[in-house]
């Protein structure tokens, strides 16, 4: 349980740190707050000559609103964005799901950056920003782009980020009126992996029908899952509507693919995204509303 | 073979400096190359928090921080929470309330009972067993540790 | 080269990270040694080379402390390092030694094995008709055992069910470890050890020495629950590599290892049939149990079956009971003791079956239980001598305020006879130098906090203040002999000892000074006695437990408060009787709920980390209510066991009042979280 021999460079900006990722290819690693890369080094799953640590980049822990989107910086703590009032009162499902990542320990070190660019589909945010319209931008050696989260996420522990690629910034749409979101957990203690994690983003009119409905879903295949057809039945349909509930949440059921593990079977894992989504729907709705 | 990194760091107030390999992790620089063996190892994987520090000025998993990230840093392990022989509140609360038993997770206990109290000085009991939800105790129970940590915050808000 | 060990306040002590446990230990030279273990939970070993290897280490380990006595079969050995063939994942094959504990890590790649896997054998049901998995036996059953007689009955009620409890991992917080060192001559071994008498003994067979050329020392001890008692392969390398090397060599687990390779407990299955009438009398009891007893017939295995049914009957007065059992071999870990260590076997599985006769008769689950209590000590078909239980029941219910609580709550309910490891006795010692007295116990504090009784109690003998005396580690150099700490012993024998070595001293003192006796020229001079004490009659005591379930906002199931009433004889202090309840408890619940290691079907650990193995946080804990019968015991000091109550009493309670919130019988533990839920699940 002690890590393997490597190399380490913390580099003063981005530019540098891609140049050195480009020069040492596959072997070199991105080190961001290390919550989950140095428990895969201490466990020798991870082998990588290099660690580019970025860590001591200056700038890249900002959390704010500008030009229409919540930008948050790659090194931003998750512990910051649970503290973060704006958050709470505009962004509650980024808000809800920084309370139940890890334990309140580990929320003091990892980074938003770290857990959406580890590709693990247990991680918590990769579903909020499935459900959000997320977007994260990102510096390579062939210059800057932005990637959709729907793009983002392409196999367990593999996301769109080239090698030599630094996930710089994840951002969200700061959300219309009457919008609301929530992310909803189930683990069997603090700390644990989600057996099941839902996360739903969406707008209403003031006829309370769902313009923008947003689902994303956690733990329950090889990435986070983006329940799409889910979304479409709830289009235009009242959160009230409990036909139409429960339509999206068995849409949404449909397209999650769980593994049975020690948290539980498919099938259940299965019925579970079912109960959170007619949930996750209810209370995101209430807070387009205003209520909490 | 990769060379080893001078490092520089302040731990409970003093300037330290050493040659660390990139891999060695914090709690080993810690506990064996500064000899502050306070600081636990207890489960590796970064759940249990018995080698609980405070870096820069937050409670995080020393066996989860390479001692290379902690270069320019603050450092506050067990051994520095009292002033001489003067042990700080926590600390005596945790012998009033008797909120140990072997030992083993408590300098990781009081370490997170620090930084909840510095950032909310007046927990409710739900504050006080969030705030210490990432260590884990084999041996209490938790009553008396939280007993422990609504004590010491009793103390320190009396001496305001 | 000694190690120093201070002997200040325990509490002072820790809290100033000033606790010297034996990964805090550096010697001149100090080598760390990394143990390369079996990617397999079967297979032939083809070769191996490089590091120490079996080839080079001959020696089997041997069944000492905790898990020594049982029928052993020793048709089979457990190597130190494997060289046919490997049973478990994560069975040490070889060893290597580095500077430090990275470096010791990097020269596993030095070591080469070759194997040739083979289909483990994983399910104990399957494990009798599977082919052997030693080649020396003709099958896989270690032990058997038949209590009682079989009988015909004739009742109006009779209940089966098929209960079950997974295997669980001690999970001290301190992993195990040691540092061995040799000067040639002797070899001093530094240890988290819940018996250094144990230890001795355990090194002196597998290495070939002779006793008195080993001496193991107690360092502060972080835990054990079970896992410190005996020995392991590690420890014997260790030493070995330490003779051989010349320097002092340090081996720490880590929690992998600890939940691949330390002794698993529980892992039983009970076929369990009672037959009642209408007005809830159990008049007869038959049960078959299934132990899972891991890769080799040593440990556990060899007495857990006997030992868990002779107390199946546990308080209750049933005439007729008939047990069978069988220990089985699996390609899992050994199975050995874990807190509790048979006696919550016992209690869960028959206190879910009289709650099954509350069911089936719709009596209050209190009732049901009164009417089966006694009012006379009797000695149970199954051979346990047992308390009369009813008039304690009374207490516990009175104390529980059952009656108006059952109106408004989901409760649960248990009642147990603890059975203490009491036979063997224990030693300790006390000495007077310099103005202060030094007190030893044979079985030690492993974080219990044993040394403030062993203080108490002293300074109530000798009339000398705690402030003047100083409890030490166990250390063999220190006392002829003794036992070690487990199963509810310590405050009893290691107590009872310390009274009477304590009384030995002041008799030689008084002997001595004559009339001129006095406390101040008791600590004037310079006196030094040791005692063994061995109770003469059965120490078991009661307890009962009550539990209350909720559902949470989520809606699922969970406990809300823990309630026990335990008869702890005299306690002797009583905020450590609270501490060692409320601790036990938080394990007692996270059996019910959360605990428990997996493996799949190719052997393979699926709850490799303690986040996966399920010990709970603080924000899971539920109010413990620390309520205590004081029943004196026969022993000078009246004292009665009590570390183990609260895992035989509290997984039943909590059990039951989960049962009662959900509306659905539980007859496995952990629960699956599946079944927690109170609400309806949406289905396909």
């Amino acid at each position: 349980m002690n890590p393997p021999e490597f190399e380490y460079v913390a580099p003063k900006t981005v530019q540098e740190a891609v140049d050195l990722l480009k020069v040492r290819g596959e072997w070199a690693k991105v080190l961001a707050g290390g919550q989950s890369l140095i428990p895969l080094l201490k466990l020798r799953l991870a082998s990588p000559a290099l660690l580019v640590d970025i860590g001591k980049v200056p700038g890249l822990d900002y959390l704010a609103e500008s030009d229409g989107h919540l930008r948050m910086g790659a090194m931003v703590r998750v512990a910051d964005l649970n503290r973060s009032a704006l958050l709470k009162k505009k962004y509650p499902a980024i808000h809800d799901a920084s309370g139940v990542i890890a334990d309140p320990l580990v929320r003091n070190l990892g980074t938003v950056g770290g857990n959406i660019s580890h590709g693990d589909p247990a991680n918590d945010l990769p579903a909020v920003m499935l459900a959000s319209e997320g977007e994260m931008a990102a510096t390579g050696s062939g210059g800057n782009r932005v990637i959709k989260a729907e793009d983002f996420f392409t196999d367990t522990f593999t996301t769109a980020l080239a090698h030599d690629e630094i996930l710089t910034e994840v951002r969200v749409p700061v959300p219309l009126p009457r919008s609301g979101g929530a992310y909803l957990k189930v683990e069997q203690k603090v700390g644990d992996f989600a057996s099941a994690g839902v996360a739903v983003q969406l707008s209403v009119d003031r006829a309370s029908m769902c313009t923008k409905v947003g689902i994303g879903l956690t733990a329950v295949g090889p990435t986070a899952v983006k329940a799409k057809k889910a979304e479409e039945a709830m289009l235009g349909k009242q959160v009230t509507d409990r036909v139409a509930v429960a339509e999206a949440a068995a849409l949404a059921a449909d397209a999650a693919t769980p593994t049975s593990d020690i948290r539980g079977t498919a099938e259940y894992k299965k019925r579970l995204v079912r109960l959170l989504v007619a949930r996750g729907l209810k209370r995101a709705s209430e807070r387009a509303g205003g209520k909490e | 073979m990769a060379g080893k990194i001078h490092i520089s760091l302040t731990v409970n107030g003093k300037e330290r400096e050493a040659n660390v390999q990139p891999r060695r992790l914090l709690v080993h620089l810690l506990r064996e190359d500064l000899g502050l063996t306070g600081t636990h190892v207890g489960c590796d994987t970064t759940h249990c928090g018995a080698c609980t520090v405070m870096l820069n000025g937050k409670a995080v998993k020393s066996c989860t921080v390479l001692a290379v990230q902690a270069d320019g840093a603050e450092v506050l392990t067990v051994e520095g929470l009292a002033e001489g022989e003067e042990l700080s509140a926590v600390q005596r609360a945790f012998i009033a309330k008797h909120g140990l038993q072997c030992g083993y997770c408590t300098p990781g206990m009081l370490i997170a009972a620090h930084a909840l109290l510095q950032n909310n000085p007046d927990p409710t009991d739900e504050e006080i067993r969030d705030g210490i939800s990432g260590n884990l105790c084999r041996c209490t129970g938790y009553t008396k540790i939280i007993d422990s940590v609504r004590y010491a915050a009793k103390i320190k808000n009396a001496h305001k | 080269m000694a190690v120093e060990i201070d002997s200040e306040d325990p509490e002072r002590f820790f809290v100033r990270g000033k606790g010297r446990y034996v990964d805090d230990i550096k010697l001149e030279g100090m080598l760390h040694l990394h143990v390369v273990r079996s990617p397999y939970a079967r297979a032939r070993v083809i070769s191996v080379s490089g590091g120490i290897t079996g080839n080079e280490l001959r020696a089997s380990m041997e069944a000492v402390g905790e898990d020594a006595g049982g029928e052993e079969n020793t048709s089979v050995s457990f190597p130190v390092l494997a060289t046919e063939t490997v049973n478990y994942v994560g069975q040490p094959v070889a060893a290597v030694l580095g500077d430090d504990r990275y470096e010791a890590e990097d020269r596993a790649d030095e070591v080469d094995v070759q194997y040739e896997p083979l289909t483990p054998v994983m399910d104990p049901e399957r494990s009798l008709e599977s082919g052997p998995i030693h080649r020396q036996m003709k099958d896989n059953l270690v032990a058997e055992s038949v209590l009682g007689k079989d009988f015909k009955a004739n009742a109006p009620i009779e209940l089966e069910d098929t209960l079950r409890m997974a295997r669980m991992s001690p999970n001290p917080l301190e992993p195990r470890g040691l540092v061995a060192a040799y000067d040639g001559s002797m070899l001093t071994v530094y240890a988290s050890t819940q018996s250094v008498f144990s230890w001795r003994e355990g090194l002196a067979g597998s290495l070939g020495m002779p006793e008195d050329k080993i001496r193991v020392v107690q360092m502060d001890t972080g835990g054990a629950f079970g896992s410190k008692g005996g020995i392991y392969p590690e420890y014997v390398v260790a030493a070995h590599a330490a003779m051989k090397t010349k320097r002092p060599v340090k081996w720490i687990e880590n929690r992998y290892e600890h939940l691949m390779t330390t002794d698993q407990g529980r892992g039983v299955r009970a076929k369990m049939k009672v037959y009642a009438e209408r007005n809830g009398k159990v008049k007869g009891l038959k049960a078959d149990l299934l132990i899972d007893a891991g890769a080799y017939p040593v440990g556990g295995g060899g007495w857990v079956a006997s030992w868990i049914s002779s107390q199946l009957i546990g308080p209750y007065y049933i005439p007729k009971a008939y047990a069978t059992s069988r220990a089985v071999l699996t390609n899992k870990v050994n199975l050995g003791p874990y807190r509790g260590a048979g006696r919550p076997e016992a209690a869960f599985f028959m206190e879910r079956m009289m709650d099954k006769v509350a069911d089936e008769t719709g009596l209050d689950q209190a009732e049901v239980r009164m009417r089966n209590t006694t009012t006379k000590g009797w000695t149970t078909p199954l051979g346990r001598k047992t308390p009369p239980s009813k008039p304690f029941f009374n207490e516990a219910l009175r104390a529980f305020k059952y009656s108006s609580r059952k109106k408004k709550e989901k409760l649960g309910l248990s009642l147990f006879v603890l059975v203490p490891a009491s036979s063997g006795g224990e030693s300790a010692k006390v000495a007077v130098k310099g103005g202060r007295v030094k007190v030893w116990m044979g079985g030690n504090s492993h974080g219990q906090g044993h040394g403030l009784f062993a203080k108490m109690l002293a300074s109530k003998e000798l009339g000398v203040p705690e402030n003047l005396i100083d409890f030490q580690h166990t250390d063999t150099s220190a006392l002829s002999s003794g036992v070690g700490s487990w199963g509810s012993r310590t405050a009893m024998l290691g107590g009872g000892a310390v009274v009477e070595a304590s009384r030995k001293l002041k008799a030689a003192a008084k002997k001595k000074l004559g009339k001129r006796y006095s406390k101040a020229r008791l600590l004037e001079g310079e006196y030094e006695a040791e005692a063994f004490f061995k109770p003469k009659d059965f120490l078991n005591s009661l307890g009962a437990n009550m539990a209350s379930a909720r559902i949470t906002k989520v809606g699922m199931g969970t406990i809300d408060e823990v309630v026990s009433y335990y008869d702890v004889g005299t306690p002797l202090t009583p905020y450590m009787v609270e501490s060692q309840i409320e601790g036990g408890t938080a394990q007692g619940l996270g059996e019910v709920m959360y605990e428990q290691v997996l493996y799949s079907e190719d052997g393979q650990l699926l709850t490799p980390s303690i986040a996966d193995a399920g010990l709970i946080h603080s924000t899971e804990m539920p109010k413990v209510v620390a309520m205590t019968g004081t029943h004196r015991s026969s022993l000078k000091h009246g004292a009665k066991g009590l570390g183990e109550s609260p895992t035989i009493g509290v997984p039943p309670a909590a059990t039951r009042a989960l049962e009662v919130a959900l509306g659905r019988r539980f007859s496995y533990l952990p629960i699956e979280q599946e079944k927690l839920w109170a609400v309806e699940l949406p289905k396909e």
